[in-house]
């Protein structure tokens, strides 16, 4: 079917495109403008706003803790509502999570925080979410395999074989590290880990696992660098913590994950303040790492994390009060439900340090959209944050509301920029195309699939990205005026680099000595999942 | 050959699953119950319970919540078995049902051994309270046994002495108590292992309690073994499908979860519900309630039934006849298991896809 988008401002960054022009899309790819041929399908959208579906690099949608959170907190999703379609409404379902997404215009989204003896449930979660593809991040960095690598003084290659058998094995888009070693730190009783802090039994320290995995994701050519999560999260005066790790880089690719909880500063009455001036500082001077944000909203929420020391620790400020703490294989995990006030000191500093990361960070191609859901807040809450960052308008009144010591040391207030929709569609459609070494999608060129989002433009800019006029998913007319017509089942993206096959046969041998199972009984076997051909593969560089 | 009968007698199985279809469609409030089956049988019976307005609940739910509900009320601290077996230093058991729950508990958890992942690499502690005679089960490994008529009793008192808070007790008990505590508190990284009938939701509450306020000097978590016929998996299933456990119906279009209403028992026998599909795939088990309602049964060969269903298909199990996956209590985590022997027996996917064929669109 040949369908077109007629007389659409097309906003599209990595074409350097910004302009009134037709959009043409044919069996599921965009394509040049057909000659002599009349589309079966036209949809006239002047004076709306077409981009390539949203990409979202960081959202905890599925997995163990995910799932665990949904089963501790039953009193803060309650479904009230029929839907029209299988699941649609049930609260914080993997149905109503594809459904909320495709209604704002998003059409893939990462999981960035799979334990590789959890993949198959991760994969199964990902596989009941309707109408998106998804991807997953691996986690390593506290697991006794590579910290006995490391302890032993292995070299890179074996370090870089192990990830890839891990990769393929868990089916994942990229590797994450999280509080590297802090996690088996933990089991030894350690209660607060950094950077040069040295994991008790293996004698390695955290910055050493961290540049060990960095070095292997860069040598087996996985096109996203190295995702970590750093020590010290939420700790007061932690930017050192974030600028030391930006220098640990030593100028290779490195993302850093939802920055805004390492922007802390310790001054002021309250002994915590916004740091973020300074950090934004390290990372525009810094062009070999990207962040994302991590955005803070006020509203409760669930904090759901595999640093499981930093959860721990959090646990007494559960709202409301149960946590769960969870010593898993590796990294394990906690969930500690979280309730961010507007009248509260420390939370409106957390705001207010995201918002200005946002701002301050000069380069849109290297900060990307995110609340971290739902740690900063539920992804539901995209649409009021694209709201802030467009408005100085909004988010002065959105600051006159905090208690105003909390803007002290913030120069939030004092910030004028405005994002344009062209930086919008850069932080989330373009830039993650190139961070995850997406050819297909991120952009509006012929070729790419036809994952498109169209919106209507209105001074409720909340109101504009929370619906979205139209969403085509592979070319397939999936939403109109926010309303999921119908479903699709997307692929999970992975990658596949090759590696020395020797470290699987290790593997085995160590899987039966440890675990006393076969390596196998890790694995996530394709026509185990619901839908056939359930992946598709991201090529790594030659 | 694939078995199927209606009525008693030999059916198709394309008649089963109309048939099946007819009766579950014409309820005014179906129950989908049992539940013993894999992930993929439990994604379909949820599926099928929305279309047909009705709820579902599994077999081994009461055990589920048990423990479920008091995580929902306090929280919970938990390791793998993996961890219990290679980094604990201390293991403490409780109650003498554990090896019947799950017979190779000594295999995996090896408590004669010592921990690989401990520093000082010593021989563990075991502590065992409630043991009844089943602290013969570790033969040959030095064990302190701590007798309990009154589990209550003896955890809230260990977890008074634990934070140095008298108790009153005859001499010699509390002795015991004090040398308990005592080797919690030395304990490097702890871990206490407990069964869902034994203990109650109370006893379990007071074990939390303890674990969090061991945690406030050293490590310490918890291993609840859970029950049989993928319960802990079909919870998982139900979770992320409709973001409550199993007890949940969609009478009004949406999930609803409540464990008193939608227990499948108390719907049957209350009248209630007027029909029921009943799945148990990995053992021949039928349901519990007397009373008579139409019964569609998913169930393996020579299930003995109080009622003949009105339909029965013989299902293969997962793992056996057909892979499939399904929570593993000895890893943790939702494992895919391989057919050990493969058969022509269906799954119960299959079967309730063929239902819900019959009743428009597939599951
Ligand atoms: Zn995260």
């Amino acid at each position: 079917m040949l369908i077109l988008l007629k007389g659409g401002r097309l906003i599209d960054p990595l074409n350097a495109r910004d302009e009134i022009a037709d959009l043409w899309i044919e069996d599921g790819r965009i394509v040049a403008p057909p000659q002599g041929r009349q589309p079966d399908q036209t949809h006239d959208v002047a004076g709306k706003i077409v981009m390539a579906g949203a990409i979202d690099i960081h959202s905890h949608i599925a997995g163990g803790n995910v799932n665990t959170a949904r089963l501790l907190l039953p009193e803060l999703h309650r479904t009230a509502r029929p839907g029209e379609l299988s699941l649609a409404t049930a609260k914080w379902s993997t149905f109503e999570t594809g459904n909320i997404y495709a209604a704002m215009g998003f059409t893939t989204v990462v999981e960035p925080a799979v334990a590789p003896h959890q993949a198959l449930q991760a994969h199964l979660e990902l596989s009941d979410i309707p109408i998106i593809d998804k991807a997953t991040l691996t986690v390593l960095g506290n697991d006794d395999f590579l910290l006995s690598l490391l302890r032993d003084g292995e070299g890179p290659a074996a370090i870089a074989d192990y990830v890839a058998a891990t990769l393929a094995a868990s089916n994942g888009l990229g590797l994450k590290c999280i509080n590297a070693g802090g996690a088996t730190a933990f089991k030894y009783n350690a209660r607060t880990f950094g950077l040069d802090d040295v994991v008790p039994f293996y004698d390695v320290a955290s910055r050493k696992i961290l540049e060990a995995l960095q070095r292997a994701i860069q040598d087996l050519k996985v096109p996203h660098p190295l995702h970590v999560h750093c020590n010290n999260l939420g700790v007061p005066g932690n930017v050192s913590t974030a600028i030391a790790t930006i220098e640990a880089a030593r100028g290779l690719p490195l993302h850093l994950a939802h920055l805004q909880f390492y922007g802390y500063g310790d001054e002021g009455d309250h002994g915590f303040s916004s740091a973020a001036a300074a950090l934004a500082a390290a990372v525009n001077a810094a062009p070999n790492v990207s962040v994302d944000v991590g955005q803070v909203m006020f509203q409760q929420t669930v904090t759901i994390s595999s640093d499981v020391l930093r959860q721990f620790n959090g646990v007494s400020s559960a709202k409301p009060r149960k946590s769960v703490i969870y010593d898993g294989d590796a990294n394990g995990g906690g969930i500690v439900p979280y309730l961010y006030r507007e009248s509260d000191f420390v939370n409106a500093v957390q705001w207010a340090c995201g918002l200005e990361l946002f701002l301050l960070i000069n380069d849109p191609w290297r900060v990307f959209f995110t609340t971290d859901h739902p740690n900063g807040a539920p992804f539901t809450a995209y649409p009021d944050v694209f709201a802030l960052l467009m408005s100085r308008e909004a988010r002065a009144e959105a600051a006159a509301r905090v208690p105003q010591d909390a803007l002290a040391h913030s120069t939030l207030p004092s910030i004028a920029r405005e994002y344009n929709l062209n930086e919008i569609a850069i932080m989330t459609r373009a830039a993650p195309a190139k961070l995850f070494g997406f050819k297909d999608r991120g952009h509006l060129g012929e070729g790419g699939i036809a994952d498109v989002a169209v919106y209507s433009p209105d001074k409720d800019i909340a109101k504009m990205f929370r619906a979205a006029h139209l969403v085509f998913k592979d070319g397939d007319l999936v939403v109109r005026d926010g309303r999921v017509a119908h479903y699709r089942w997307g692929k999970a993206l992975k990658v596949n680099p090759g590696y020395d096959k020797a470290i699987d046969r290790r593997l085995a041998g160590y899987y039966e000595r440890h675990f006393g199972v076969s390596h196998n009984m890790f694995a996530v076997p394709e026509h185990i999942l619901p839908h056939s051909d359930p992946f598709q593969e991201v090529a790594c560089a030659q | 050959m694939v078995e199927a009968r209606i009525d008693g007698k030999s059916a198709s199985i394309e008649a089963a699953a109309e048939r099946s279809a007819e009766i579950l469609s014409r309820a005014r409030l179906p129950v989908i119950a049992g539940l013993g089956t894999d992930i993929a049988g439990a994604r379909g019976a949820i599926l099928l319970a929305e279309r047909l307005r009705g709820a579902y609940d599994h077999m081994q739910s009461d055990k589920i919540f048990t423990n479920l509900d008091v995580n929902r009320q306090a929280g919970l601290m938990c390791t793998t078995p993996n961890e219990a077996r290679h980094r604990a230093d201390v293991l403490v058991f409780i109650g003498k049902d554990l090896t019947r729950i799950w017979p190779q508990l000594v295999e995996r958890l090896a408590p004669g051994e010592i921990p690989m992942f401990d520093l000082p690499h010593e021989p563990r502690k075991i502590v065992w309270i409630a043991p009844g005679r089943s602290a013969a089960e570790l033969k040959g490994i030095a064990v302190e046994t701590l007798d309990s008529s009154d589990l209550h009793a003896t955890l809230g008192a260990l977890r008074a002495r634990v934070a140095d808070k008298p108790i009153t007790a005859a001499k010699g008990a509390k002795r015991k108590i004090d040398e308990v505590a005592e080797i919690l508190k030395k304990a490097r990284f702890g871990v206490a292992i407990w069964g869902e009938e034994l203990l109650d939701r109370l006893a379990i509450e007071m074990l939390h309690g303890l674990i969090l306020d061991l945690n406030k000097s050293t490590r310490f978590s918890g291993l609840p073994l859970g029950a049989d016929a993928n319960s802990t998996g079909v919870t998982q299933a139900s979770g992320w499908m409709t973001g409550v456990p199993m007890r949940t119906s969609f009478g009004r279009g949406y999930p609803e979860h409540d464990t008193w209403r939608f227990d499948a028992n108390r719907m049957i026998e209350s009248g209630e519900a007027d029909a029921a599909l009943w799945i148990s795939a990995y053992g021949q088990k039928a349901p519990d309630w007397k009373k008579q309602v139409p019964l569609v049964a998913l169930v393996p060969p020579q299930t003995r039934f109080f009622q003949e269903p009105q339909v029965l298909v013989e299902v293969g199990c997962p793992g056996i006849d057909h892979d499939g996956a399904e929570f593993s209590r000895e890893l943790g985590t939702i494992v895919a298991r391989k057919a050990s022997h493969p058969s022509d027996a269906p799954s119960v996917a299959a079967i309730i896809n063929r239902i819900a064929q019959q009743i428009g669109g597939d599951a």
